[in-house]
Order: C-alpha cells, then structure tokens, then sequence
C-alpha cells in the first residue's frame, strides 16, 4: 500500500475533528478533555489526526510539495492512535493510522528525513537496536538469572526484552522482577541473550520499511528457531508490532504473543503465583499506547469501498489490552487503584512513540508531563504503567522539569507485593 | 502568496510558531467537505493561518490585515463549510489556543467562555455545579460561543434550554476595523450578566436567525445561559459511542414516543410544550437511525417496500427525556406525558431498565453522537430549517419527505428509508425546527454533484409555502434570491458592514455576498415556478407584499 | 406669523393632508399631555399630534418628517406618560399611535397574538382570555398602557419562566424606520403576506432575523430613535387552570435571595417578585390613606409569587409544586405564608391580573414618585440597597418613602430593580430633593453594579458615559437607520447625531 491508495480514506474527512478530543462521551473536565498530544501542543490543524489526512491528500493530488514543513507535521506526532480511535467511534471508511504510517514511508522514500531517525537507522543497522548501544551488552540485564539460552537449549517461553529493557539499566528491576517471578511459576522461559534484536518496529514507524521488513524476518526465524509456542514480551511497543506490525508487513507469527502483564494475570489465576505483601500505595494506570488501542491484532486492508466494511473489520482500539494490567494491580494487597479521566481506548499518551523522544524531547516531555498532571489531579501518589518507553519518557520528563513523582513500571510493584528483594532484582 | 512583509508583520501580532504559510498547513483550512455546495470541496487556500491566544493578539492580527489589504476570517473548531476562506488572500484565524471558561457563576446561571471551549467541555465543568449548557445540533464538539454569536443554534435540549442565539449574555467582539465592542454589562464594566443596552440592543447587528459566519469580526469571549441539571456532577458511562452503558439517575425517564400520524405528532408536540414537561425532546429520523447503526443492513434492505412501509408506520416517533428536581416532580410529568400520547393514539416505550437507554439518555444529553450521521455515507447535509410554529415544521418535513423521494429515486443519496426529519420544539414549544438529512458519499461525484440542485429545490419548495430560506440563509446565491423577498435585508447589512468594516477586510462571503445561481443545473419547470415565486413576493419601494 | 410658526403650519398641514383633519391636533390642552411627564424630564414642546391609522400613513408621515426635517416623537400609551420617552426634546410632533389598535389574529394552538401599537394590556388580556391564554404583563400596567410600548421598553413581565431572552414577549415586527423604509423581523420577513403566512401555518413566533441581522433588537429599547413598530407578533401563554398565591416574608435580603435563586433555576413558579414594604403598601392601597397602616405591620421585604397548574393535571401540577417548594423553603430557613397583612392570596392574584386602578400605585402614598430602574443581579442587591439607603438618609428624604420592586428576570440570572421616590408633588422642596437624589444615587448606583439598560433623564448621562464603544456604535446606526435625525431627536445617546 501507499499514501495514495489511501485517497478515499483521506477524501472522506468530513473534519469533525472528532480526532482531537477524548471519547466525547467521557470527556469530565474542561482541562482533561484532548486526546492529541501532537495538535493539542502545535495547535494547527495539520497536527491534528484530520488535518494529516488532508494533508496527504493535498500532497497526493499535487497541491502541496513535500517539504521539510510536512515532514515537521508527519513527525511530531507519537503514533499514539488517539485520533484513530475517536475517528472510529463514528467512522467505518477511514483508517488514520494507517494514513500516518503511509504518510512516513512516503517521506522516506522521498528524501524527506529527520536526522535523529537517521541515527537511530543507523544504530539499528550497526548495533541491531535504536539506541546505538553495543549488541555485545545486550543481554547483560539478565546476568545471574539462570534464564535459559534459545540458542542452545529449547524454551516453551521466549522472552523478547526489546532494546529498552535490554540497555535501559534503570529499568533492569522490572524486566528481571518479571523473570524472577516467572521462573519462580515453573515455567520453561528462555531468550535469545546477545542474539535478541529489534523488533524491527520503531523503524517501520519512523518509515523505514526495508529495515522493518529485515528485523521482521530475523524475528520470525529466531522464534522458529527456538521451537517456542509462547513469545512473551514485557515491552509494549514489540507486543504491538508482533500483532499488527507484522502481519500487516506480511510476517506475522506462528506463536502465541503474550505481553508480561497479560501473562501475569495467566499465572495468577493458575495459581502459580500470589501476592502477599502490602504495597500501600495509591496508584493510577497509565495504559500505554502500544498495549492498549495500538496493541490491537493486525485485520487486513478491506478491499473496495470501505463503508462497505463491517465493524468487526476495523481496528478501533477496542481489542487493547485493558483489563489485565488493571486486574493484576487490582490483586496486590494494599495497593488502592484510581483512575485518570483519560484511560482505556481514549488514552493519552507518555510522548515517547513514532520517534519522538529521539527526536523532539520537549514535545515529548510536554506530553509526558501533561501526563503526570493528570495522574496528581487523579489523586494518586504514583503512576504505573507496563511499557519501558513509557516509564523511561516519564522519569525523563520529570528530570527535566525538576519535579518527582513517582513512576513504576508494573513489574516493580508486583516484585514488592511478590516479595522479590531489591538487590535481587 | 503572502507578501513578506504582512508575513512579518503576523509574527509580531502572535509570535513566530503561531504563524504559518506553508501550503500544506494553509490546506488544512482550504479542505472543508461539510455543507460544501462546491463539487470541488476545496476552498480557497489561505494566505496565512495565526494562532492567536488572547483578544489583543486577534485585534494585532485584524490591524495586520487592515494594513496589507489582507481578508480575514476566524474559525473556533471549523467544522463546516462555513469556516473556510470563501475568496483569496485570507488570513486564518484559528482561535483554538483561546479556549478557557473564564467564570462560571453559578447563582446567576452563566458561564464565560473563549472561542474554542467546546460544548463538553463546558458541560463537563458546569454540571459540577448542578447546571447545564444548551448543546447544538452538531453535537458537543462545537463550540458554543461560535454558535451562539456566529452560526445557528437549534438542538433537541431547546425545549428546556432554548436557542444558542437567544442565550446570549455579554459579548466581546472584535471588529474587523480592529475595534473592541464589547455588548452589553461588559462594555459598562459590569460583568457579564446582560448583553443587552444601554438602550437599543448591539445584538442585533451581532447576529440574527443565522450568524455572519465569521463576516463581522472575531467573537472573542461571551457569556452563555446555563440551565437547571437535577443530574448526577459527574456521569460515569461505559463505551464510547453507540455502545454507551449507562445508569439512569433519579428522577429521569427515557421513553420514545410513536404517534399514529402527523397531526397527532404535532398535537403531542404542542401539549408537551403548553405541559412544560421535558428537559429534552427530538423527533428522530427512524430510518437514519437504522441507518447509522446498521449502515450496511440497512443498504440491503431499503428497497424492501415492506420495510419502508414499516418505517413509514413508525416514522412519527420521538425520543422524550423527562428530568425531576423531585420524585414528586417526575411523577407528575410521567403521568402527564403517559396522558398525552394515550389521548393522542400513540403509545410510548420506556427505555428505563434497556440497554438503549445508554445512548438514548447520555447521548442525547452530552449530544456526542452526531458525527455518527457521517457512518452510513461519509456525508451529509441537512435542509429546511426556517423555524417557527410546529405546525409549519411539519409542512416543511412533509415537503422534505417528498423532495427526498425524488432524489432517492435518482439514486443521488444514500437511502435511510425514505425518513425524513430530525425536528425540535424550543421554550416549552415557542417554536420548532425541522431540519432534513440527505446523506451521500463525498467520494461520489454523481452525489456531490447533486448537493446544490437538492439544496436550491428545498428552497424553492420552503418559499412556496411561506417558509423562509432556513439553513441555507448564508449560502451568497439564495441570499441574492431571499433578500429581495424579506426586506432587502442585505441592504441594512451590507450598511452595517460600512460601519464595522471600513476597509473590507473580513471574509464577509457568508454576510453580504451575493452569488448568481447556475441556471443551467435546474430543471426548466422548477425555474419557471422559482421566478413565479420570487417575483409574486418581490418588495417593493412601498414595502411588503400586501 | 414667525418663520417657525409658518414651517409648523405647513408641517401641521401636510400631516391633514395624509391622516385627515380629525386626526391632527394641535389644540394646547393636547399638546400639553405630550410636553411633560411624571418624571424628572425636561418639558418639551411638541407642536401637534397627528394619529395615523394604518402603516402606510406611518410611512407618509416619516417620509415627510425627512422631507420637512421635522422630530417625530411616537407614543403609544394614553396619558400620563412617566419616563419622557414620548415627550419630545425641544420640538417635535407626537405621532400618538393609540389609533391603531386592532388585534389583528390571536392564536390560540401557537399562543401568540399579533397586535397594533394602541392596543392595550387591558384591551389584550379580553381577547386573549376569551380563548384561554394570557398576557405577559408588567406589574400593574396603568390601564392605558400599550402592550407595545411596554415591551419595546424591555420593561420587565412578571413571570421570570417565560422571560428566556431579552426581547421576549416581543417576537416579529413590521417597522418604518427613519427612513422610511419599511422592515419585517423574525419569522414575519417571510416571503409572502401576513395573510399567506398564518395560512401556510405560521405563527410568527421565531423572533429572530431574517438572516443574520435581529434588527428588532435594535428598535426595541430605542425609545422610538430607531423606526416605529407599526405591528408586532407577541407571546401569549396559556392561561392556569389553578393558581395560587404565595408570600415570603424577610427581615433581610439573604435569605429571600437564596429562596428566590433555588426557586427560579428550577422555574417552579409562575409570578415571582419581590417588595419592600412600602411599595407592597403601595400596591395593596386603594389611596393615600391606608398606606400607613399596610406598610407597618409588613416585614422588610416580601416575595410574591403564585404556582400554577395548567391544562394537564392541573391539581397535581399544583400539588408536588406546593411540596418540593415547602421543601426549598425549608432549606433556606423561610416560611411560606398564604397571607400578608392586607392581603391573602385572592387579593394579590385579582391585582396581578387587571391593569392598575387609579390612582397608579406608585403615586398612592403621596401622590407622585420618581422612580430610578436597572439590571442587576440578585446578588448584588444588598449593596446597591445600601446605596440607594444611604443616598436617600444623607438627604434628608423620609426612609419610609423609598419604595423597593424586584422583579427577577430572564429566568433568575438578572432582576429588574427599581427604587421609588414617593413624594409630595405640592411640596417644591420635597420634589426637588427626590428629584437631587435619583440624579445622586444614579452617579453612584451605577459604579456599584447598576447596569441603566433603559437609559432616561436623568441617569442617561452616566449610562453612556460608561460605555463609549457602544455610543459610537448606536451613533453610526442612528444614522443609518435615521440619517435625518427625524425619529425622537435628542434622547438616549443621540443629542448631536445629525
């Protein structure tokens, strides 16, 4: 597909501008109310779901050239998928994501490119992940695990860490939390150690879709490799590419693909697991972009005319994951749950995705700390979420701005309520 | 293109990231599909588009424009036809970074707001205090304030909280010489509780049945009536569009009415309003409610006589909310509703414990559903709209039925079944709308095509019968045909335009612009009958036709 | 004969020439019911009085003002006239409108009525009570008062429900404005006449328009500067088919305030208001002399207000109203009485309903009063209150005589309030201090939150003054509407507008 066999799909914006707010039905304050970090911070329309729409239609029927202007409108935005949700609580005919994803590998294709994408293209190609660390450290988060190796003893469970957990020390805790706990179950978990890679997924969000395609196919042979029937992640953004990503470049996976917090909830209700320790906290969820409305499984490009398409035949969010990482905080004792005013499908975003905190930081922290906000005016005294793009965008953002706040990734609090010692993990 | 200089000029008004001219930008304002008679849906392509964030910024913006010869128009959440540059070298001015509810004051019922406050927003923030904000037609997306001082108005909560236009209090307005006028308390320094006097009231220069659209200035704060709310502060509600699970509060009932026919509709309508029972009514088009939620099924099945005839049976239904201070309260009005449509040979279904009740109560409430008119055929438009008694609005939905069929026959809109109005009653039943829905598909050329000739015949229908232009009052080429029927009412304007607009420099398309209709697009039998119309109502020198 | 005398004979001539002889006076005795009023106003001098009898005299009449350059002053209402809306700054002919008086459809399905500007609250309230409406009435018309004149005014009705905006219960017009040129608002711009209008089912109720103009909110208020209403569509409602009256007596504002701002958001109630006790005196008094003893034994202030039941139901209506609004009473640590001193609930309702009976209520304790009107909010009353108090004591003025009526409007967010002066029109002195206060207290009432939306002598000066942008806008209209300046020269902001 390309930009332009999107044209119906963008001629049919009737620029409701549905895509700027939250779930219009939910809306419960007058400063919780938007749901697009992209227009809600750069405020033309071009920023906004609709407006990135008409834009490709005005590329695509030769109004407007693609400029170094329209690559500024087709990168600042996180991919978060809020527009594309609102739009679908009303819409059958239009897909925006798949417009905005378009929209980057025309771009690509075209010259028009960011210089920190390139980067993180290049680290990619030099050193198998986005954040140019070297390959040869990629599996030392898990020093002293006893995880098994896939590439020389066979595993039910393949873990996946993703480039963040794998080099982002600080979230070390969470990712062996979850092994810990894991292995503790019984369960027969390996990973890949130095030979895990990308997923390949940030590229194809940044429009680099031959590197995509190759991480893809190195994943696709890995997993077959392994002889796994499980491939779990505990990173957002890879469960998300593995379910939509990939079958939508044709690669999808022949195993079942599980997101840690999904996998948790498995164990807790065989009973493998059980929290025993208090941790008492008044937390709220942020439901990471990735996990929730983007996570939802890949359905392939109706054919013909789209008003045609039934529901059940358009990704509108609704088939994230929600409910999981909810229940499983729900079971730590002591720990009391609100929620923020915009959760679920009409969720709003860390800043991190589509390239963003690679390459415009303080748009990302200004959504991230939009974010925090909301999360105080919630009333809780922390924030957990279950992506490591997300916490890392968070701890950042509040850095920047000399503020605290508490962020947890899931796992940490699980591993305190489990009972996993600190200097453990 | 935009000179240099002007360019320059617009970064010093409102700052460097708050301007823009880049073609790609600029089209995000030229694209505008909604209410577009134009085949092309493209409109002129700004000159520039500002981000103006307070009223000094938007009068700097307006001085920019009166220096450089530049036109200029505003636009709050710019949806609809009407937001867009209607002739070249137009500024945009995109007023979303002014967007704050300035004061709610809750004893005295109003609220302040910028521009760019939508309607659930505001509604959101209000009900904390046990009040409630009058939500348009369009839905809660939109922005009241540009309803209420730019637009039209009308939506099914009229009965219990009026017309946009008429809930009006304090205005600020900048001009498009780049004056402030502020009407009413506000330009005394007395608050914002009036926007009426000293005296002779500014409003009526502000706006009239319709507004001008953006063709008198830039409406930069107001205050809006807000209404009696006996519901819960906050609404917890599950799903987010037709799937919406909601409880029912104390002290409110949800029923759909159906009437045996039109005269017992409008019989029901009256008594309900001279009852002042009912906090919310609508009739529904049922057709187009099947439609939006089983677009497909519906596009099987419309050419079944047996189902048309069906919904023709049921077509005179409406969708009652009933809302108590009191049990008292609620019982008095569920038995004078049960009353009236018994006495009037319809009978009532009361959603209370259905499912439905989830859209049907905090839809229309919240009023979040109406984009979903845009689900079955990726557009629609709507026509008629000259309110005034109910009995009228049901001539002109007798008359939309019949102008529909025509089309539908055609095939040039998407088939609803044939069903016709959506229509209201205001003020405990002053007056009432109708308002008929032609839905098609923006991608269909044939369809597009066929949006002016349907529109100019809903006209000519209306103006036969003594109706009025309606919806289409701001369109250039009926207000060339309706002025000289009503007054020359263009002519005051056009003087009220010398006064507030010296140099020309709004976008004023949509307020005085007069456009030839091509006569070419309309049946030689139906223009025979159109200038037998106009010239019969023709003013003249002495005055109306008498 | 005077140059002056010979343009006044020739204006006096060609007005003979379009309304007849009958209808052109210019006997003194006449003249001198139009040169002065009730009020503070400066005298005028009108020079005759011409009664058109239908729209298109009105238009010749106008036509020839502009030709001859002479003031047109219209008035509607009998005499005496109160406020000096209809008495002419400096010269200027009277066109006394009481002539066209035809209720022209009253229609009962739509509740509304279309009337001339002579026809009057009592002449209206017959006809529409013969088909069970009823009109929307300020509090206690004087008998003579046109239904029109009162609602160009913005004066307020008694009712705050049925006020939803400002022009209400004025809904289309047909105008002549100073130029001659004749105008039709809301849904009565048609196309089409009157005739084919009501026949295709209209009512005339949509009173805004046509297209983005609401021309009528500019004449309305205007004291007749703007163009003169030569018919007008109005909104009747329906007559209850039980009603009640109720009173609510307060030591102070505060607790009347909160009832009266619970009540109305709920729009519980049908007349709803609020006198101190002076004026509820005055009101209750057949004359003079039993104001004393009606005003002692009252509390400070006092809300009137009735409940109603109408066709449904009607007992029921009443019924749950009489218990949720005991209820809201309860909450606000006030009684509800069905009695007050002088009155119970009969006498207030057989008020309320018929024109004021003479003397006119205001002028009963000692036969003449000044009264000073604004906008306001409820809220706020207290401190203007205060004002008005401590203007009248540093004076010197009888407290006793400071007569207070609230009547909230637009459906609670504002309240029409008023301040009477009652005073001894024999005593010079007495008469001139009322006169001193209302021209104090207005300086000073209007930087305390008193918003002068009908803007007359003398308080004129200080509700323009406030407002200069909304001056030079009245201006520029004034000339587009009247660009001769032959429409009630001189009142409002328009002194010098030429």
């Amino acid at each position: 597909m390309t930009l332009a066999d999107y044209e119906r799909d963008m001629a049919g914006c009737s620029r409701c501008t549905c895509c700027k707010w939250s779930a219009l039905s939910q809306i419960k304050s007058w400063r919780y109310a938007k749901n697009c970090p992209s227009v809600t911070k750069y405020n033309f329309h071009a920023y906004s779901g609709g407006g990135r729409l008409t834009a490709g239609l005005s590329i695509i029927k030769g109004r407007s050239e693609l400029t170094e202007g329209v690559a500024d409108i087709v990168y600042k935005c996180q991919l978060c998928g809020a527009c594309d949700t609102a739009c679908k609580i009303y819409r059958d005919d239009i897909d925006i994501n798949e417009v905005l994803l378009e929209f980057r590998a025309d771009c690509v294709e075209r010259g028009q490119l960011v210089l920190e994408h390139m980067l993180m293209i290049d680290a990619l190609k030099k050193e198998d992940n986005v954040l140019g660390e070297p390959k040869a450290a990629r599996d030392k988060w898990a020093e002293g695990l006893g995880l098994k190796d896939v590439n020389k003893q066979r595993a039910d469970v393949l873990l996946h860490a993703g480039c963040r957990y794998c080099y982002d020390k600080d979230l070390w805790p969470s990712i062996r939390a979850a092994v810990r706990l894991i292995l503790s179950a019984g369960i027969n978990l390996g990973f890949a150690g130095k030979n895990e890679s990308c997923c390949g997924g940030r590229a194809y969000e940044l429009g680099y879709r031959g590197e995509a395609e190759k991480y893809a196919d190195d994943m696709l042979s890995r997993v077959k490799a392994s002889g796994a029937i499980t491939l779990l992640t505990c990173c957002a953004d890879g469960y998300s590419h593995f379910r939509y990503l990939y079958p939508r470049m044709g690669r999808k996976l022949s195993v079942d693909v599980v997101h840690i917090t999904e996998y948790l909830i498995r164990l807790i209700q065989a009973g493998r697991i059980r929290f025993q320790r208090k941790v008492p906290l008044k937390v709220t969820y942020h439901d990471p972009c990735h996990l929730g409305r983007m996570s939802e499984p890949f359905i392939p490009e109706w054919e013909g005319d789209k008003l045609l398409r039934p529901s059940s035949l358009k990704r509108a969010g609704r088939g994230g994951v929600y409910e999981q990482p909810r229940a499983a905080l729900r079971s730590i004792p002591g720990l009391e749950l609100v929620e923020m005013e915009r959760i679920r499908e009409w969720s709003w975003c860390c800043g991190a995705g589509g390239g963003v905190y690679e390459a415009y930081p303080d748009f990302c922290f200004w959504t991230a700390m939009e974010r925090i906000d909301e999360a105080r005016s919630a009333g809780a005294e922390a924030l957990v979420t279950a992506c490591p793009w997300c916490v890392r965008a968070f701890r950042d953002a509040l850095e920047q701005a000399g503020e605290a706040f508490p962020i947890y990734d899931m796992m940490e609090l699980v591993a305190k309520s489990i009972g996993i010692p600190e200097e453990e993990v | 293109m935009l000179p240099d200089q002007a360019y320059e000029a617009l970064i010093d008004a409102v700052g460097q990231e708050n301007v823009s001219r880049e073609p790609v930008v600029l089209d995000g304002y030229a694209w505008q599909p909604t209410f577009n008679y134009n085949p092309e849906l493209w409109m002129e392509r700004p000159s520039a588009v500002v981000l103006p964030g307070s009223t000094e910024e938007v009068r700097q913006t307006i001085l920019v424009c009166n220096e450089y010869g530049l036109k200029f128009k505003a636009l709050s959440t710019g949806w609809c036809v009407t937001a867009a540059p209607w002739c070249e070298g137009v500024v945009i001015l995109d007023l979303r970074r002014m967007n704050r509810i300035l004061e709610i004051d809750e004893k005295n019922m109003y609220v302040v707001v910028e521009p760019c406050a939508i309607g659930a927003q505001i509604q959101a923030e209000v009900m904390r205090y046990g009040l409630n904000i009058h939500m348009i037609g369009a839905g809660c997306i939109s922005s009241p304030l540009a309803s209420a001082t730019s637009f039209m108005g009308h939506g099914w909560d009229g009965i219990y909280m009026s017309y946009s236009p008429r809930n009006v209090l304090g205005v600020e307005w900048v001009l498009p010489s780049g004056k402030v006028l502020k009407l009413g308390t506000p330009g005394s320094g007395l608050g914002w509780f009036s926007g009426d006097g000293p005296g002779p009231s500014l409003r009526g220069i502000m706006r009239g049945a319709i507004g001008a659209c953006g063709g008198v200035g830039v409406f930069t704060k107001c205050a809006l009536k807000l209404f009696n709310w006996p519901g819960p502060p906050v609404v917890e509600a599950e799903g987010l569009g037709l799937d919406t699970k909601t409880e029912l509060p104390q002290h409110f009932k949800v029923y759909l009415c159906f009437l045996p026919d039109w005269d017992s509709f409008a019989d029901s309508m009256y008594e309900i309003g001279e009852a002042e029972i009912g906090y919310i009514i609508n009739k529904n088009a049922l057709g187009l409610l099947l439609s939006v939620i089983f677009p497909r099924l519906t596009r099987k099945i419309a050419k079944r006589k047996a189902i048309k005839e069906t919904v023709d049976v049921l077509k005179n239904e409406f969708e009652i909310i009933l809302a108590g201070n009191s049990e008292r309260e609620i019982s008095y009005q569920v038995e004078v509703l049960e009353d009236i449509i018994s006495r009037n040979g319809g009978f009532l279904f009361d959603l209370g414990d259905n499912p439905l009740v989830g859209i049907f109560w905090w839809g229309l409430v919240r009023n979040y559903a109406p984009p979903i008119l845009f689900r079955p055929g990726g557009q629609f438009m709507t026509l008629f709209g000259s309110d005034d008694s109910f009995d009228s609005q049901v001539t002109a939905a007798r008359l939309g039925e019949r102008i529909k069929k025509e089309w539908l026959e055609k095939d040039l809109i998407y088939d609803d079944l044939g069903d016709t109005s959506w229509m209201h009653i205001f003020e405990n039943g002053m007056w009432g709308h109708c308002e008929v829905p032609f839905i098609f598909d923006p991608r269909n050329r044939r369809q597009v095509e066929a949006v002016m000739p349907e529109a100019i015949e809903s006209v000519m229908a209306s103006l036969e019968k003594n109706l009025g232009v309606g919806m289409l009052a701001m369109e250039p080429l009926i207000r060339k045909i309706a002025s000289p029927m009503q007054g020359n009412y263009n002519k005051w304007q056009k003087e009220f335009q010398r006064i507030i607009d010296p140099r020309g420099a709004a976008d004023s398309a949509l307020y005085t612009g007069e456009a030839e209709i091509d006569l070419s697009t309309i049946d030689p039998n139906k223009l025979q009958k159109m200038t037998e119309i106009i010239m019969k109502n023709l003013w003249t020198e002495s005055g109306p036709p008498r | 004969m005077t140059d002056g005398g010979r343009a006044n004979a020739d204006i006096a001539g060609a007005l003979v020439s379009i309304v007849g002889e009958e209808n052109v006076s210019v006997e003194q005795d006449i003249l001198g019911d139009h040169s002065r009023c009730l009020g503070p106003s400066p005298v005028g001098d009108p020079l005759s009085v011409v009664r058109p009898g239908c729209p298109e005299e009105i238009q010749q009449i106008v036509r020839l003002a502009n030709e001859l350059e002479f003031n047109i002053v219209p008035a509607s209402s009998g005499a005496p006239h109160l406020r000096g809306g209809a008495v002419p700054s400096g010269e200027g002919v009277i066109l006394d409108l009481s002539r066209m008086k035809r209720i022209m459809r009253i229609d009962r399905r739509n509740k509304v009525a279309v009337i001339e500007p002579g026809v009057t609250f009592g002449e209206l309230e017959e006809g529409a009570a013969k088909v069970g409406l009823k009109v929307l009435t300020p509090l206690l018309p004087r008998a003579n008062k046109s239904v029109l004149a009162s609602y160009l005014d913005r004066e307020p009705i008694t009712i705050p429900k049925y006020h939803w905006d400002m022009t209400d219960p004025l809904l289309c017009t047909e105008i002549i404005f100073g130029t001659g040129e004749f105008f039709r608002t809301g849904a009565a711009a048609g196309p089409g006449t009157l005739e084919e209008m009501w026949k295709a089912g209209l009512g005339l109720k949509n009173p805004m328009g046509p297209s983005a103009t609401d021309i009528v909110r500019l004449v309305q208020g205007s004291q007749g500067t703007m163009g003169i209403v030569t018919w007008a569509s109005v909104k009747l409602e329906v007559a209850p088919q039980i009603r009640r009256c109720y009173f609510l007596k307060g030591e102070t504002f505060g607790p009347l305030i909160d009832f009266a701002y619970r009540v109305l958001r709920r729009k519980m109630t049908d007349e709803f208001f609020m006198l101190n006790a002076p004026a509820l005196a005055s009101m209750l008094a057949k004359n003079n002399d039993d104001i004393a003893a009606l005003a002692a034994p009252q509390s400070p202030f006092t809300i009137v207000f009735c409940l109603a039941g109408y066709a449904h139901l009607p007992e029921k209506r009443l019924a749950y109203l009489e218990k949720d609004i005991a209820d809201v009473a309860k909450q606000c640590g006030v009684e509800i009485k069905r009695e007050i001193p002088g009155a119970d609930g009969m006498r207030m309702i057989e008020l309320m309903d018929h024109p004021c009976s003479v003397p006119y209520w205001k002028h009963r304790a000692k036969g003449a009063a000044f009264d000073i009107f604004f906008l306001s909010t409820l809220d706020k009353l207290p401190q203007l209150l205060a004002v008005m108090t401590g203007t009248v004591q540093e004076s010197g003025f009888h407290a006793e005589r400071l007569g207070l009526y609230v009547q909230p409007i637009q459906q609670g967010r504002a309240c029409h309030a008023e301040f009477h002066l009652y005073y001894d029109p024999s005593d010079e002195a007495e008469a001139r201090t009322a006169g001193d206060i209302l021209a104090t207290a207005s300086e000073r009432l209007a930087y305390a939150g008193a918003f002068f939306s009908r803007p007359y002598f003398p308080w004129v000066d200080v509700a323009y003054r406030r407002c200069p942008d909304t001056v030079w806008m009245l201006k520029e209209l004034k000339r587009v509407f009247d660009p001769k300046n032959v429409l009630n020269r001189g009142k409002l902001c328009f002194s010098g507008v030429e």
